[in-house]
């Protein structure tokens, strides 16, 4: 598959970029646009309002919180592309449409701008957010 | 969507891209032909095309012309024309509908992107492609293909691919950073950063300065010298506490009270240059510790190194901070100005106030903040200016900060259940000598309201209980309220260096009164009030034994004999109960005549009304309060309502 690697070089020469100028040029905030389409703007909004919180545990375990627009608070895996919202599960799992929803494109615009905030909690804690999502399901 | 922000941007950008793609489209449906502008096209002959979500790849071999002008005997695939993958968006493979041995003319601005671990280059960007029929192939293409859609292959893409944007370029840097430990000690040695610092490393006395030139990264090896302006509490973002519907925030995780609390240290730091910035520090353990902090760091000099940009705020997003800010402007010394010789300074009477403000944090592990306790208050730190009560309620403005100290005379919680100590509303009932010693004319107490997000320390949480003498500071001032919000700190003790501008900061003596009740008071406010029984709420009125150890108001019968009454608590008999009683009663007030006046009344009070009015059998007469005096009785005003014109109390005890 192409996508993905297309997806990821986009993203490292973001990060590069915001690493030596502290600036996104044009084209690539374009180039956001062209490969995640209409979640690129959500995205970059989520990014600008530093909504994605990367949770910790001293296992090393870690997952990303991410507050939605709508006030609700979404789960994001690490290990593999999964968000807790309707979107991914629609437009990702369901329909293929598209590769990740907002959040997971905040999570990595975050990465790559620095604008991760950082929370440590314990394992309990941790893993009582992993938990709390399966019962919102059940 | 935040102004100036990235997600803004784009969509400037998108919307000004798509203007351009609709008027080129729109320009070659019209003019019919290949325009003319060569420079920059990229011509693709397509070989192979597939779907990945809505993207379609197309790998394509990249022509040295257009095949129009070729014969068409050359026009064959040459094995040794480079390969690329092109990219379209779903919109521009609709409108081309190419097919597998298509020419695609691909106009500027497209973009090319090399993959690491491939050889064939992407291209994206491709809105501007154009299919360019040769008609004797499309002739011949018609009848083998017909008009029968083509199917595509979809890639489906799997979740277990990540995007690792870290490579071998990250690690390399690093340890060229690390090779510099000649140059700047790192904070791994704590006990070599505690002797000297940051001693080896430049020192700069601009903000903007270190956050343009170093951007949100981090500042490596560079110190920022400032002031210390102000130190004060900040409860943890909003995003985890909040919201509580469907979902399911951190803090309803099960937190054992070994969790620190959701507060952080804050600075309000000002460069040379009059700048300010706001520096988020650790989480505190206790709360207790900042009036120590207040009295020790505030006004002091301060190097700052190893921050993060968390966020550049302006005006019009955090109204808080800035009206703290509006109350330290003008600098009260010169401040230089940027780009000129060290030696040329601003007066700073004309200046305009900031407009932005940068808030930093603390990189993680590493605290870089070196405060020179050792050292002299400096000259541009502004004290807060204590004013009586009397002159706040003069000041025209909204949203000014300002600071007083005076005695709490009643607490009234706003409690919602579930909520936790520290994130409790009140309201303060306060005084000082500026509206006691007033004949007429302003209130003599004034409430405050004490948002949750107003930081609390446990010590000033007892002391509200107990009447004491608080220093307010930074409190907000508008519409005729005081309000401690965010950045307002509470301490037990007078700051060491305010500038007092005539306000008396002696402690009250003697009684305090309060307003007499009248026909302006308002609900949830306190007034004192006299007046004559007219009636008696008898639905409400109760007595109850309470144990006449213990106070213990639960008694139960003892089990042997159903005469005598047990307490559980002492657990013994309780032979001479003490009777305490409810009761709210009706008065005729001359100061609110229009009104019925209903009033809880406490223990004492209806002790004394009650004490000549005992009937032989224990019981009282109601009949026998009427027409007593009651009064001076300071009270809560719970409601004032106009149709029936009725107001209702609580006496209270200051």
């Amino acid at each position: 598959s192409t996508l993905p690697a297309v997806a990821e070089e986009l993203l490292r020469e973001i990060k590069k970029a915001f690493q030596e100028t502290s600036h996104v040029p044009d084209d690539m905030l374009l180039g956001l646009k062209f490969i995640f389409g209409p979640a690129a703007v959500p995205a970059l909004d989520l990014v600008d309002q530093h909504s994605v919180t990367r949770v910790r545990s001293p296992s090393g375990r870690t997952l990303y919180q991410v507050l939605g627009s709508s006030g609700k608070l979404y789960t994001c895996y690490s290990s593999c592309h999964f968000c807790t919202c309707p979107a991914f599960g629609f437009s990702v799992l369901q329909k293929s449409e598209s590769l990740l929803c907002k959040h997971i494109l905040a999570v990595y615009l975050s990465q790559a701008m620095g604008a991760c905030q950082e929370l440590a909690v314990s394992e309990e804690q941790l893993t009582n957010i992993l938990l709390a999502e399966e019962e919102d399901e059940g | 969507l935040c102004r100036g922000g990235l997600a803004e941007r784009l969509c400037r950008l998108q919307n000004r891209e798509r203007s351009a793609i609709s008027f080129w489209r729109h320009q070659c449906i019209s003019d019919d032909k290949i325009p003319s502008d060569k420079s920059g096209v990229l011509i693709v002959k397509i070989l192979e095309i597939f779907e990945e979500c809505t993207i379609q790849v197309a790998i394509c071999q990249q022509l040295e012309q257009s095949p129009v002008t070729l014969s068409p005997e050359d026009a064959l695939i040459n094995a040794e024309e480079p390969i690329l993958k092109v990219l379209f968006t779903r919109e521009t493979a609709a409108h081309l509908k190419s097919r597998p041995q298509d020419v695609i003319h691909i106009y500027p601005p497209w973009q090319k992107l090399l993959l690491q671990n491939a050889d064939v280059p992407v291209i994206m960007n491709t809105y501007f492609s154009q299919k360019v029929l040769l008609s004797e192939h499309s002739e011949a293409r018609e009848k083998t293909y017909g008009p029968t859609k083509m199917l595509i292959r979809k890639n489906i893409i799997s979740l277990a691919q990540t995007f690792r944007l870290d490579d071998l370029d990250d690690n390399l840097r690093q340890e060229s950073s690390d090779n510099q430990v000649v140059c700047a000690p790192q904070t791994h040695n704590t006990r070599d950063s505690k002797r000297h610092p940051l001693a080896l490393s430049a020192v700069n006395d601009s903000l903007l300065e270190m956050v343009e030139s170093q951007g949100a990264v981090g500042w490596r090896d560079v110190q920022v010298r400032v002031v210390i302006q102000r130190v004060y509490c900040l409860p943890a973002r909003e995003g985890y506490r909040s919201h509580t519907q469907g979902n399911k925030p951190l803090c309803t995780a099960p937190v054992t009270n070994s969790d620190p609390p959701n507060v952080r240290l804050c600075l309000l730091v000002q460069d040379a240059y009059g700048m300010f910035s706001e520096v988020q520090l650790q989480s505190l353990s206790s709360t207790d510790d900042i009036e120590q902090y207040c009295r020790r760091w505030e006004g002091k000099p301060c190097c700052l190194a190893g921050m993060k940009i968390l966020q550049r705020t302006t005006r019009g997003r955090a109204l808080g901070l800035f009206s703290l800010i509006d109350s330290l402007w003008p600098p009260v010394v010169p401040v230089k100005v940027p780009g000129q010789s060290q030696d040329s300074e601003m007066m700073t009477t004309n200046l305009p106030p900031p407009s932005f403000c940068y808030i930093l944090t603390v990189q993680s592990g590493e605290i870089h903040v070196e405060v020179d306790e050792e050292e002299q208050i400096s000259n541009l730190y502004q004290p807060p200016a204590v004013h009586g009560l009397k002159e706040i309620l003069r000041i025209n403005g909204c949203n000014e900060r300002c600071s007083f100290w005076a005695q709490v005379l009643y607490q009234r919680l706003q409690t919602k259940h579930n909520v936790p100590i520290d994130q409790r509303e009140m309201l303060l009932f306060v005084t000082d000598s500026s509206l006691q010693n007033v004949a007429h004319g302003i209130p003599k107490v004034v409430a405050v309201s004490v948002t949750a997000s107003c930081v609390l320390s446990m010590e000033t949480i007892e002391a509200l209980s107990h009447g004491s003498h608080l220093f307010f500071k930074d409190v907000l001032w508008g519409n005729g309220r005081i309000i401690c919000v965010e950045r307002t700190v509470l301490l037990l003790q007078k700051p060491l260096l305010c500038s007092a501008a005539g306000a008396d900061l002696s402690e009250l003596t003697g009684p305090v009164r309060l307003d007499e009740l009248d026909s302006t008071t308002q609900a949830s406010s306190v007034c004192a009030l006299r007046g004559t029984v007219v009636g008696v709420n008898e639905s409400t009125a109760f007595s109850w034994p309470t144990c006449n150890r213990c106070g213990n108001g639960k008694l139960e019968v003892c089990p042997q004999d159903r005469e005598l009454l047990y307490c559980n608590q002492c657990s013994e008999v309780v032979t001479t109960p003490v009777l305490k009683m409810q009761l709210e009663v009706f008065l005729s007030c001359p100061s609110r005549s229009q009104s019925t006046v209903k009033v809880k009344l406490l223990q004492r009070t209806i002790s004394s009304l009650l004490m000549s009015s005992a009937s032989e059998d224990g019981t009282y007469e109601m009949q026998s309060v009427l027409g007593k005096e009651v009064g001076l009785l300071n009270c809560y005003v719970h409601s004032v309502t106009s149709h029936p014109n009725c107001i209702s109390l609580e006496e209270i005890v200051l």
